[in-house]
């Protein structure tokens, strides 16, 4: 009895020494996606983690979407208590860079994980470099797009001959449109996030956009006909409310809800419910549907994108030791590579070598509007813009009463435009 | 004699009839209250048992059709709620044993000995209360973190252990021991240490179960220190992990609200075993503050 | 004599060590730091430039800052008084009940207390979803329309205040009936016999006797919700915040968000000016008025 005891404890801490002999770098992941991303997320870092048993282990923790993120971020890299790597907004970047929040993506680094420009699309490339280093590798962009509810559409006659909406482009076609879908038993042509202006303000950027105005010029905010040009798109959703084609005060779960339960015919939102609308469809719940680049407004097409792209904090206090930089190098190559699942979560993968192969052009309705990226742009590149930034909630708060018609227009420009330039 | 008690019993009868009426009103009044004041939790409970195309019809009922624990199920299965749970057990057992024994100490020297400082201690004490201890966030992190305490238990624990209100309740108990028990000990040969342990501490039980549990609860509750120290998912709390819970989730309201039951459970069945040490502690606390 | 006395001291130093040991590091001493911090351009983490009054004058042309001093007092004002209405109304039927039945009504009223914030947080934003809230059924028919009541900035006051009401009164429920008890019950049968009305009854016996009782809940009250974060933070997450902002909000917005610790350390001692001034004014006021 005691010599069995014996031998099997030799055996298990025979075990314990061979397992432990292969020291096992341990990577600490934050990331903000929950939802349909969060579920991709998991499983791809479970796979990743089943690949690299014994060398590295990826431990994730997902944090809230938004502000509380980043402000986790912030003041834990400063006390030197930041995770291994991260994910990232792009258009936060700059704002991290002022604030020493990253740490520098060498050439040797980018060499060590196989990418190089080329790898990627010259905007998304653009977006992760503050003047001339790079600070990220990009990872996938995900605009906003138009879904619709193809039965809807049908019904009030707007689907072309080549199965896609017709007849949307210009304001008063789409509000045409909006009300046709209405008076066929339709109750809101529309739905978009009409409650949380920081949302909204992709679409009115894209609008901005469309009439080739910009938020920022020469380190000017709104500067002369741009301020015209915002309170066009503003009232462009704001008119979408106060003229009954879109409800009022509508959070993020209730603008899915109301697309997904036919109560509403169209919705703009990001790519990234692309998987609430597959996984639906597959359980039969859902009607025929699709998603298409925003229509076009004004004078040309333009979308807004974000990027999502992995960081690595700059740890105060901390040294990297050259084992963990290369397994955080490995996990991000690892990403790359294997960022086709990823396209399953609507985003489109931002390493090329990706979305050129033939399975991701047969994703629909991914490559419908995969094309829009050639009109995409991203936020201002300035430390006072992206997710959770100064912009980012002066949108919130100009923008939410504009939509609802607590104010006009051009009293919510006028506003934004005040605390625009009232930042340091 | 007889004929006034008779009197006396004929207008009794008289206004007893009055008085039942508005009485029996007043109370099914009462009880009516009582029930509108509970039926958010009521809902919240039948909600999460619920499976969810039944929560999300129009007019879902009361009782739910087809009862179904999934919600908790995939609560137990999909979040670290057995980490949170075994992080707010660890830490409100801690705080809450740490802040009775000092208070206890405290609130013992205070009373009984005589020492330098003692007046100028039990003032700064007193004033205390005016300080808003929120207002501190910013220094209770700056110093958690100098001292590399983020993000782990005894982080969490440490400004949570200021209660000057232990140390006032127990100053005040001991103050009310009369003077012989304390006298014949001493003659006795008792020092301090037993004094407190064997006589003071044993005769002021029923306050000590009153503290101990207003403070674990209190503490089981605490959102914003716990919700500032912590950063990864394995050390949060339940009473924050809850709020991370709804975006991993997606709109799927039975889930987000089975983890609301469940964060709060511990804490409500604390409360109804012990309603009677609760409400004590609670009439404790109040009065020394007038 | 004197070695006992010394003994004395020794015991004392031992068993108030560990108490003063916490409090002075996280007490006193943030304390202290935080005035000192407040006169800096400091981010949160990191040493600062000494600027003077500099933070403090910014104060006074702070938009949001005043609409934080505004919304603390709006809900202060929405929360202290019904609160303690309400409570003393409850207090009343309750006391009426005996045994059995009256700890379940009281557990009714007093479990909400209990429970965390988020907790709260959840079941109320259930309550009152935009889509499937069952409140909204209230709302709908009245307002035309469901409304999302954490959004709409004259509902978002009122619905946190009722909700801080619903959460918090068990604890103002249990002073008033503890106040209530102690009323000899002579006084009242004395007033029966004597034929007074039940509103009679209130206002000439009752009302004065549990005066110093309503004095002591208005003041905590007070106090407690002059600290409001925890409700407001949770509901108006990816709202408007800036025209929601609360005091303490407003600390941890400029110390952990906008990383500027120095700021938010002003903000911080503002709030605790205000919070002295307005319990000794309140107080001084109500004891005043008892005494008359």
């Amino acid at each position: 009895m005691n010599r069995t005891l014996m031998k099997v404890l030799a055996t298990v801490a025979l075990f314990a020494f061979a397992a432990g002999a292969q020291a096992q770098e341990t990577v600490i992941w934050w990331d903000f996606l929950g939802g349909g991303d969060g579920i991709r997320m998991k499983k791809l870092l479970e796979d990743f983690n089943a690949e690299h048993k014994d060398t590295i282990e990826v431990q994730a923790t997902t944090l809230d979407w938004g502000v509380p993120f980043y402000t986790k971020v912030q003041t834990s890299a400063a006390v030197g208590e930041g995770p291994d790597i991260m994910t990232y907004h792009t258009s936060r970047i700059p704002l991290a860079v002022s604030q020493s929040t990253l740490a520098e993506i060498t050439a040797d680094d980018m060499t060590a994980m196989g990418l190089s420009q080329d790898t990627f699309a010259a905007a998304t490339w653009d977006a992760v470099h503050v003047d001339g280093k790079q600070w990220a590798v990009p990872f996938d962009t995900h605009p906003i797009v138009l879904y619709y509810n193809k039965d809807k559409l049908t019904a009030a006659g707007l689907i072309g001959a080549d199965g896609l909406p017709a007849g949307l482009n210009g304001i008063d076609n789409f509000k045409a449109a909006l009300k046709k879908i209405q008076e066929s038993g339709t109750k809101w042509g529309i739905s978009t996030v009409t409650a949380d202006g920081n949302f909204s303000f992709r679409t009115i950027y894209s609008l901005l956009c469309q009439q080739d105005g910009v938020v920022l010029s020469d380190g000017k905010w709104l500067d002369g006909d741009n301020v015209q040009k915002l309170e066009n798109s503003v009232k462009v959703v704001a008119d979408w409310v106060t003229e009954g084609y879109s409800p009022s005060y509508t959070d993020y779960p209730a603008t899915v809800a109301l697309f997904t339960s036919g109560t509403s015919a169209m919705m703009i939102n990001g790519v990234w419910e692309v998987p609430t609308m597959v996984d639906l469809e597959k359980q039969g719940k859902l009607f025929n549907w699709g998603a298409i680049e925003l229509p076009v407004f004004f004078n040309h097409p333009c979308t807004y994108e974000d990027s999502h792209a992995f960081a690595i904090p700059n740890n105060t206090g901390k040294t990297v030791t050259p084992e963990k930089h290369a397994a955080v190098l490995e996990v991000i190559k690892w990403m790359e590579a294997h960022s086709l699942f990823w396209a399953t979560a609507g985003h489109i993968p931002a390493n090329s070598a990706v979305t050129e192969t033939a399975e991701y052009k047969a994703m629909q309705p991914q490559a419908t509007y995969a094309v829009l990226t050639a009109n995409g742009i991203f936020d201002p590149k300035s430390k006072y813009a992206g997710v959770a930034s100064p912009l980012f909630d002066a949108a919130g708060n100009a923008f939410t009463a504009a939509i609802n018609g607590e104010t006009t227009p051009t009293e919510a420009v006028a506003e934004m435009k005040e605390i625009l330039d009232a930042l340091e | 004699m007889t004929a006034t008690t008779a009197e006396v019993s004929a207008g009794e009868g008289r206004t007893l009839r009055f008085f039942d009426v508005g009485s029996v009103l007043l109370t099914i009044l009462t009880v009516i209250c009582a029930l509108i004041w509970f039926f958010p939790l009521y809902w919240a409970l039948i909600t999460s048992i619920k499976p969810e195309d039944e929560v999300v019809r129009p007019f879902s009922g009361l009782i739910p059709e087809n009862p179904t624990l999934n919600g908790y199920i995939y609560v137990i299965t999909h979040s670290n709620i057995g980490i949170w749970y075994l992080n707010s057990t660890i830490t409100a057992l801690s705080i809450t044993f740490l802040v009775v024994l000092m208070g206890i100490c405290c609130g013992y020297a205070i009373s009984q000995l005589r020492f330098p400082g003692r007046m100028a201690l039990w003032w700064i004490i007193l004033a205390s209360f005016m300080i808003p201890v929120p207002a501190l966030i910013v220094n209770h992190f700056i110093i958690i973190a100098g001292v590399k305490l983020l993000n782990t238990h005894l982080g969490i624990i440490l400004p949570q252990l200021i209660a000057p209100v232990t140390v006032i309740v127990y100053k005040q108990f001991f103050d009310s021991v009369p003077r012989d028990f304390r006298e014949a000990a001493v003659m006795d040969g008792a020092n301090e240490f037993q004094l407190l342990f064997r006589i003071f501490l044993p005769m002021n039980w029923g306050v000590t179960t009153a503290l101990a549990i207003i403070t674990f609860i209190g503490a089981w509750n605490a959102f914003l220190w716990p919700f500032l120290a912590t950063k990864t998912e394995d050390m949060m709390t339940v009473t924050v992990g809850i709020t991370e819970v709804q975006d991993t989730f997606g709109v799927a309201y039975a889930r987000v609200l089975a983890g609301a039951v469940m964060a709060g459970l511990p804490v409500a069945l604390v409360y109804l075993i012990f309603q009677r040490r609760v409400t004590q502690a609670i009439m404790l606390s109040a009065g020394i503050k007038g | 004599m004197l070695k006992s006395r010394r003994n004395e001291i020794l015991v004392a130093a031992m068993l108030v060590a560990p108490f003063i040991a916490i409090y002075g590091w996280l007490f006193v001493y943030p304390t202290v730091q935080m005035i000192r911090l407040s006169f800096t351009d400091a981010p949160l983490i990191g040493e600062g430039a000494w600027i003077g009054l500099e933070n403090y004058v910014k104060l006074f042309t702070d938009k949001v800052y005043r609409t934080a001093v505004w919304n603390t007092s709006y809900f202060v004002l929405l929360t202290v008084i019904p609160g303690t209405a309400v409570a003393l109304a409850i207090a009343l039927v309750v006391s009426r009940l005996r045994g059995y039945a009256q700890s379940l009504v009281l557990a009714a009223f007093f479990l909400p207390y209990v429970l965390p914030v988020t907790v709260v947080y959840l079941i109320w934003n259930w309550l009152f979803d935009v889509q499937f809230g069952i409140l909204q059924s209230v709302i709908e028919p009245i307002m035309g329309q469901p409304v999302n009541v954490w959004r709409r900035i004259p509902w978002f006051m009122p619905t946190v205040a009722l909700v801080t009401i619903w959460w918090t009164n068990g604890f103002s429920i249990l002073l008033f009936l503890a106040g209530l008890r102690n009323i000899s019950h002579e006084i009242y049968e004395a007033a029966e016999l004597d034929g007074a009305k039940r509103g009679q009854v209130f206002w000439k016996i009752t009302w004065p006797l549990i005066w110093p009782v309503t004095v002591l809940c208005l003041t905590i009250q007070l106090i407690l919700q002059l600290k409001i974060f925890d409700q407001v933070y949770l509901f108006s997450l990816g709202g408007r915040t800036a025209q929601t902002m609360v005091l303490v909000q407003y600390i941890f917005d400029q110390a952990f968000v906008h990383n500027d610790g120095g700021y938010g350390a002003t903000v911080a001692v503002s709030l605790f000016i205000i919070v002295v001034a307005f319990s000794v004014l309140q107080f001084q006021g109500l004891r005043a008025r008892g005494e008359r």
